[in-house]
């Protein structure tokens, strides 16, 4: 048996998309969609790529060090339209993240929004004021 | 092998070819160098020109309704639905693997697309993951018998302001729903016409003789943004998702800077 159908034609995809647009390209199967949680950290590194980007921040844990966590958000070029840039976080900002963690429990989830220390709010709908840049 | 050996070879060769009528020298359609009147002929047509965007929702379905809206199969296609339905689901689908989705899912993205109008020929450059749809509009038929593609092979036709592009050709990547797949004689029939200077409606029959009880059509529409460019979108650039043979999905979380699988 062939493992996926890609797109039962429409279906799933516009499923998805009505859900949360960008995510078209996977499903939500690894995130724990009935959780969410708040993370506070330092960003390490921000991927701004296709397929998605991937916002990295180290977390202190309470061993003296930190831990890395990573939030898959929406692609580069929905994020574009959208008011976000590769230079909305810079490395070093500090971010408090609420996610849907990884059901697997390893560091990480889907980005659903973030706070910066100067209390902006980042969403996956548009960077500043949270409403689309169109 | 000596040269009177090799020219044996081939010559069996080219008679096989022959025999069993091989298409390799089949006549392909010559795509004609357009002329002027050819390049001013363009500017009668509506203007699809720019980057479009997918709105309006999903475009529900219409004419034949199945279960829940979805197309109305033949017993023997619609049992292949139920056990599909009933059997464990697999928790994602290629896309996650970077594969794109086929026709007419790739119509459907979040991501915009861009219509090129040259002579003989329509181009929708479509952002989600890089693709290309070729739409001959020279007159060419469709051929008989298609390669199976993810995007078939099309042409297409103008009625007054309508773009009518008909489709036929897909691989088994395409299925009318999960576990149910196309059949031999599958169309896709997309009408592409202009609804407000900005807005572009797009109606698509799906027709599958012995597999669809009747034409199975949805419409969407799209909006033109004329400050929008198509974006680059390699999905292998930075791909963490996938899924495996059994259905399983992945992310990887691999820390950036170490080895990511």
């Amino acid at each position: 048996m062939r493992p996926s159908a890609p797109l039962p034609l429409l279906a799933l995809a516009l499923l998805v998309a009505a859900v949360m647009p960008a995510a078209a390209h996977h499903s939500f199967a690894a995130f724990d969609m009935a959780n969410q949680k708040t993370i506070t950290g330092a960003v390490k590194q921000v991927d701004w790529t296709n397929p998605h980007i991937w916002i990295w921040i180290d977390v202190a844990n309470d061993k003296g060090g930190s831990d890395t966590y990573g939030f898959e958000g929406m692609s580069p070029n929905y994020l574009a339209r959208r008011g976000w840039t590769r230079t909305t976080l810079h490395v070093g900002d500090t971010i408090t993240v609420s996610y849907r963690p990884m059901k697997d429990g390893k560091k990480g989830g889907m980005f659903v929004s973030g706070t910066t220390a100067a209390g902006k709010v980042l969403t996956m709908g548009g960077a500043g004021d949270g409403e689309p840049a169109r | 092998m000596d040269t009177q050996k090799l020219a044996n070879h081939i010559g069996c060769v080219v008679l096989l070819a022959a025999a069993l009528g091989w298409p390799a020298f089949a006549q392909q359609p010559i795509y004609k160098a357009p002329a002027a009147a050819d390049w001013s002929a363009l500017s009668k047509l509506p203007d699809f020109s720019g980057v479009w965007e997918r709105g309006g929702g999903g475009g529900r379905g219409a004419g034949a309704r199945g279960r829940s809206g979805g197309p109305s199969f033949t017993p023997r296609y619609e049992a292949m639905r139920a056990a599909a339905a009933s059997a464990p689901q697999p928790e994602d689908n290629a896309t996650a693997n970077c594969l794109p989705p086929g026709m007419p899912g790739i119509m459907g993205q979040p991501y915009p697309m861009e219509f090129l109008l040259t002579p003989g020929k329509v181009t929708i450059v479509i952002e989600a993951y890089t693709q290309v749809r070729h739409i001959y509009t020279d007159g060419r038929s469709l051929p008989g018998e298609p390669d199976p593609k993810f995007f078939g092979t099309s042409i297409g036709r103008w009625e007054g302001d309508t773009l009518v592009a008909e489709t036929v050709g897909f691989n088994d990547h395409v299925q009318h729903a999960r576990g149910v797949p196309h059949g031999e004689k599958m169309k896709i029939v997309e009408r592409f016409r202009l609804t407000d200077p900005d807005t572009m409606s797009i109606e698509t029959t799906i027709t599958d003789p012995g597999v669809l009880t009747m034409p199975y059509t949805t419409t969407a529409s799209l909006r033109r943004h004329r400050d929008w460019t198509i974006s680059e979108y390699v999905c292998e650039e930075n791909n963490r998702n996938s899924v495996d043979q059994s259905g399983k999905a992945a992310i990887d979380l691999t820390l950036p800077g170490t080895n990511k699988k």
